[in-house]
């Protein structure tokens, strides 16, 4: 039950989570001399927006005494957010492997 | 003087610090897990939870446990106090009686001076809502639980009223209360929520709603109504009257529980609460010069009808009101007939009867067959206790009673399982809702993903509130996220 109390503590959790993968794909990014393509931005703002939305009806869930709701809403949103995150992967690892290619040659 | 032992009492145990400390996304899913293993935690019996852990009361972590209180007490010395009746209240416990009744007849002139000179804070509505909560529960001042017809009868006491209690515009030498319709919907809708109801609508008294009425109810060309029980009659006067829809709650943290406890400790408080609540209310009304009929939860008339016209919710599968906001998980629709002007809230259309087409899950649910599983809504009133002129669903209160009342099990599972029945924590609830309003297309598919998630599941009989850290508990077991 306490952890329905120290509920502002996974908020803050999840901020920093969300705030520490920002900078790190940023730093990804720029050592990488890369810049997104329009749909790997809308991807990456559905993906953010997704896992948020996840985020936040999961631990609601638990406050609402429905753990089976919330481990469903994992599965549920988790599903999207895992095929938008591979189909972004593939499309930015792709370029930088060609980065990488034309780098080396 | 023995040396104190002090102990610490913290509330962030080991398990809590580790949560606290956890690192990366897993903390979130290993916390939840372990949350989950918490819940599930059980004892055998209650000898058992009375010697855990669980049963000391758990203090913050800044506050220390001592042996002796931080003010000194001479207990050799310490003389026992003769009882209430010679505390300053009475004016005979003062050395001159007199002393008494100057400060009293002080504070009763600067009250009226006050409500004369509408000091905000200190006006006419200001001492009724005082009033209202401060004597509406009835008790010792005269009023029984549940109020009478025509009022919660609180009867001044100059012997042992404080000069706070309960007084009539007249008594402040002030006229009645006068505001617009409007003016008056918003001062009631505020007092309500003070005084326990989660929200409120106004019905005018007309033609059509009057058939909401008891039949019983008589309307006589009087100034103010009155009541004849022995003879069974109950009369209004013939002027113009509003109905004041008040929606008391009940529990829906308790409904976790088996239906047993939900039923007893859920269910039925809210009609020990709805009462205390009519005679505030009552009270109230009173104290800015209105009238107010009703009393207790079955005085007026049909609960749900006057729920629907004042827009406190839709009619729903089970012939009870759904509520956009508090589902079926309201106990009841308090009504109480008044001649303050009100303006009238409207009934309202949030996709609730639409959705009860697709959904029949309280009709599937019920363990006693007793609600209709037609696709329709469809013209009845044929069975027993079921009112003709409504095209709805029709609950066959036999087969429900006799399930309900006939055994042990008790219920409560229509109120339960309906997917309007949620705590509001989830942001997707209002989605959903969102949805059911706007597109109903998807109800079926909304009904069968309520399921899927696992809402309105039976409960675990293992799981009862007794392990828990009271601190834990909701207040009154009503839980905040609704509210």
């Amino acid at each position: 039950m306490r952890l329905v109390s120290w509920i502002w503590f996974w908020y803050i959790l999840v901020g920093f989570l969300m705030g520490g993968g920002a900078v790190m794909i940023w730093h990804y990014l720029k050592k990488a001399s890369l810049k997104l393509v329009w749909f790997e931005w809308i991807l990456t703002i559905l993906i953010f927006i997704t896992f948020m939305f996840l985020g936040q009806t999961f631990i609601a869930s638990f406050q609402e005494y429905e753990p089976k709701a919330a481990w469903m809403t994992v599965a549920f949103m988790g599903i999207p957010i895992m095929i938008m995150s591979v189909l972004l992967y593939r499309s930015i690892n792709k370029r930088f492997n060609n980065f990488k290619e034309a780098d080396n040659s | 003087m023995a040396k104190s032992n002090t102990k610490h009492h913290s509330t962030v145990g080991r398990r809590e610090f580790m949560k606290m400390l956890g690192v990366g996304a897993g903390a979130v899913g290993l916390g939840a897990t372990g949350m989950g293993a918490f819940a599930s935690d059980g004892f055998k019996d209650l000898d058992e939870m009375m010697a855990s852990p669980l049963a000391e009361r758990k203090l913050p972590f800044w506050v220390k446990e001592v042996d002796e209180p931080t003010v000194k007490i001479d207990w050799d010395n310490m003389q026992v106090f003769e009882g209430p009746e010679k505390t300053l209240f009475n004016p005979a416990s003062w050395e001159n009686p007199q002393d008494y009744f100057e400060i009293y007849n002080r504070n009763i002139a600067s009250t009226k001076k006050n409500v004369q000179d509408n000091v905000p804070g200190l006006s006419l509505k200001d001492r009724a809502l005082a009033d209202a909560n401060c004597w509406g529960w009835g008790g010792r001042s005269g009023a029984s639980l549940a109020a009478p017809w025509d009022g919660a009868h609180v009867q001044a006491n100059p012997q042992w009223e404080h000069p706070t209690m309960y007084y009539t515009p007249e008594q402040y030498g002030v006229p009645k209360y006068k505001g617009t319709p409007e003016e008056n919907a918003r001062m009631l809708r505020t007092a309500g929520r003070i005084m326990g109801a989660a929200d409120m609508g106004f019905v005018k008294l007309d033609d059509r709603t009057k058939k909401l009425l008891w039949g019983k109810i008589k309307f006589e060309n009087v100034e103010k109504g009155y009541a004849d029980p022995a003879k069974n009659k109950f009369v209004l006067p013939d002027k113009d009257l509003w109905a004041i829809c008040s929606v008391i709650p009940q529990s829906l943290w308790m409904q976790q529980y088996t239906e047993r406890m939900s039923w007893a400790s859920s269910n039925t408080m809210s009609y020990s609460r709805a009462n205390i609540y009519g005679n505030r209310i009552s009270v109230f009304l009173r104290g800015l010069g209105y009238q107010a009929y009703g009393g207790d939860t079955e005085a007026v008339g049909r609960l749900v009808g006057f729920g629907v016209m004042s827009g406190m919710g839709e009619y729903g599968r089970a012939g009870i009101l759904v509520s956009p906001q508090w589902g079926t998980n309201i106990r009841t629709v308090l009504v109480t007939i008044t001649d303050l002007p009100l303006a009238v809230t409207k009934p309202i259309n949030a996709g609730i009867t639409k959705f009860c087409e697709a959904c029949k899950k309280c009709g599937e649910m019920c363990p006693s067959g007793a609600i209709s599983l037609e696709d329709k809504p469809f013209w009845g009133g044929q069975a027993a206790c079921q009112a003709e002129g409504i095209k709805g669903w029709y609950m066959d209160s036999k087969k429900c009673y006799s399930y309900m009342l006939g055994g042990e099990p008790d219920c409560s599972r229509c109120q339960t399982v309906c997917p309007f029945t949620k705590f509001d924590e989830a942001v997707l609830h209002d989605l959903i809702r969102l949805s059911i309003g706007s597109a109903p297309m998807l109800n079926s598919a909304i009904r069968k993903m309520d399921d899927i998630f696992g809402y309105g599941e039976e409960p675990d009989l293992k799981k009862t509130p007794w392990d828990l850290d009271p601190m834990d508990i909701p207040l009154y077991g009503l839980d905040n996220s609704r509210s």
